[in-house]
């Protein structure tokens, strides 16, 4: 393999000592650090990712007969979900003595990690706010989680599956994004949609068990700083060519970080495709919580109302498919009580695109460059929503 | 020589269409089938135009390379690491030259050319904290126009991709490479 440039190669073959220099200039938060140094470490030492899952079956009864000291399980009916982007995903039938005492069989889902992924996360905090979550707003139940690989090859973690749908009839889009909602449907949906989020945002994080994540002071720059450092960080690890429009996007966020007065649990994916709803329309999941933190309300805001996240419609984007960004806000300060200041919105929303372009340009090229992936050919294909995420973020910096 | 990629790429993606897809059980391979067979439609509207975006990348990094280095050679409090980023274009520009035929060039050079200069001109815009204020100011307006071409080049390029909500108010790429038949800058 010919590199062009130096960094290239560095980034392709990481050395310890290269390694050292992105931790130093980059200091995220300590599980965040784990993840990505990890990823680096292992990036030069794993094959092509195999796809071949004929033995998973059998390790993951084994996983559980040790985890659960049961012996009797029966686990049947493993068969790989379709749909996401990051993690490959399997759902299973187990029959086995609860908590309760009481034996039942229930649909369970393995989220498991690529050898490389687009978003590098850690299943043990995504496991934490899950259960931080339990009973605030619709969650999955966790029951078991394992942030190493010693068990499957991989981390992963399995939760209750839930019946319900995420991509309504015809709304057939990559990862969610853009669906389309029936006008009746969306009336049903939109204020669940916002409610859920106010919620989410007004959970005290400081009764939970949140030990994985690190905890920004009030009143202070500290968790936006992680924020913007995490994917400053990603891009210098994964990007496979220099961009400076990223680069000055980087530059602007940084010399505009801005003080938050009282974090809060941010999701960090809150969108169409990371909802599940019933046919009676009422929301009962909300999904994939890998990329929460502790950080400012507007980061997700900004990230929810992003055009480029949204569905076209009589010369508008609908935030999520479902309402206007106006609606949206207006809804989002009558539930949640918070007052939204649109000098930060306008802030979070250059980290968005940003985040955005960082992970479907740098990371999804990346791992599909070094066939670390499940999902190759479409991680080829995501990049065209990141370029159209780097367009959105020049023409807002434009404005700044 | 034919046949030609387009006929390569249409035959494979009505292949994978017409017979592979409809005889697919699993959902996962289906959906992934589709993605394929996506990627070779977007793949069609593109590979007769790579080598010309590159080498349309190449002269305009090439100018605003040239531009930010009169800005910042300007500057007569000039520091080591700016100075040490202008040597190393500089050196850059002995390997590729302004006036160099790269037309003729095979298209990995262009490429790796490329490469080293937009690294070149990410390590100015970080060492912006370092340059005096009225130099700031230039490198910036210089940036602003180079940045909106870029930005529009690109997304027209993504554009067969479907991800983009505005598609319809942005131009093809065509457009944005070839004027009056020629590639955009060249001297004909």
């Amino acid at each position: 393999m010919t590199y062009y440039t130096q960094t290239l190669k560095n980034r392709a073959q990481p050395t310890e000592q290269w390694i050292t220099h992105i931790r130093e200039h980059y200091p995220v938060e300590s599980i965040i650090d784990e993840t990505l140094t990890k990823k680096l470490r292992q990036r030069n030492n794993t094959a092509a990712h195999q796809t071949n899952f004929e033995h998973l079956e059998e390790r993951l009864t084994r996983y559980i007969k040790t985890t659960t000291g049961q012996n009797d399980i029966g686990l049947t009916n493993l068969k790989r979900l379709s749909g996401g982007a990051s993690k490959e995903q399997f759902t299973f039938d187990l029959d086995w003595i609860q908590d309760s005492g009481e034996r039942a069989t229930h649909k369970l889902i393995l989220r498991m990690d690529p050898s490389e992924s687009i978003v590098e996360t850690h299943r043990l905090r995504e496991a934490q706010v899950l259960q931080a979550m339990w009973g605030e707003v619709p969650v999955p139940k966790v029951f078991w989680c394992d942030p190493e690989k010693d068990n499957l090859d991989h981390p992963f973690l399995i939760a209750g599956f839930l019946e319900g749908t995420v991509q309504p009839e015809g709304g057939d889009k990559a990862s969610g994004l853009g669906m389309y909602f029936e006008p009746a449907l969306r009336e049903a949906l939109k204020d669940q949609f916002v409610q859920h989020l106010a919620h989410i945002h007004n959970v005290d994080w400081r009764e939970k068990d949140l030990s994985a994540f690190d905890k920004p002071q009030d009143n202070s720059t500290e968790g936006n700083d992680w924020s913007l450092t995490w994917w400053e960080r990603v891009w210098q690890e994964d990007a496979i060519e220099a961009h400076p429009i990223i680069e000055n996007a980087a530059r602007w966020l940084r010399d505009n970080l801005p003080i938050t007065e009282k974090p809060v649990i941010v999701h960090g994916d809150y969108r169409s495709g990371n909802f599940m709803y019933t046919d009676d329309h009422q929301i009962n999941a909300i999904l994939d919580w890998e990329l929460s933190h502790i950080g400012d309300f507007h980061e997700d805001l900004a990230y929810t109302t992003l055009k480029i996240l949204g569905t076209p419609e009589n010369n508008e984007v609908l935030t999520s498919g479902l309402m206007s960004k106006e609606e949206f806000l207006d809804k989002y300060q009558e539930m949640s009580g918070f007052t939204v200041d649109p000098k930060r919105l306008f802030y979070f929303e250059v980290l968005s695109y940003y985040k955005t372009a960082v992970i479907a340009v740098a990371t999804s090229l990346r791992t599909s460059y070094s066939q670390k992936t499940h999902l190759d050919a479409m991680m080829n294909m995501i990049s065209g929503f990141g370029y159209i995420g780097t367009s959105a973020l020049q023409r807002l910096l434009d404005k700044a | 020589m034919s046949p030609e990629i387009e006929q390569f790429l249409s035959g494979m993606k009505k292949t994978i269409e017409e017979v592979v897809m409809p005889n697919l059980t699993d959902r996962f391979a289906q959906e992934q089938a589709g993605i394929v067979a996506a990627t070779l439609g977007f793949l069609s509207t593109i590979q007769d135009k790579v080598f010309h975006y590159e080498l349309l990348e190449n002269q305009e990094y090439k100018n605003i390379l040239r531009d930010v280095i009169a800005t910042v050679e300007s500057d007569n409090s000039l520091n080591k690491s700016l100075k040490d980023v202008v040597e190393k274009v500089n050196q850059h520009f002995q390997h590729d030259r302004a006036d160099d035929q790269t037309a003729m060039r095979p298209y990995p050079f262009i490429r790796g050319s490329n490469e080293h200069m937009k690294e070149f001109l990410c390590e100015f815009i970080q060492l912006q904290p370092d340059m005096s204020g009225s130099v700031r100011d230039t490198f910036e307006s210089q940036l602003k126009p180079f940045f909106s071409t870029l930005e529009n080049r690109e997304r027209s390029w993504v554009k067969g991709l479907g991800f983009d909500p505005e598609a319809d108010q942005q131009p093809d790429i065509n457009d944005l490479l070839y004027k009056n038949g020629y590639l955009i800058g060249s001297s004909t």
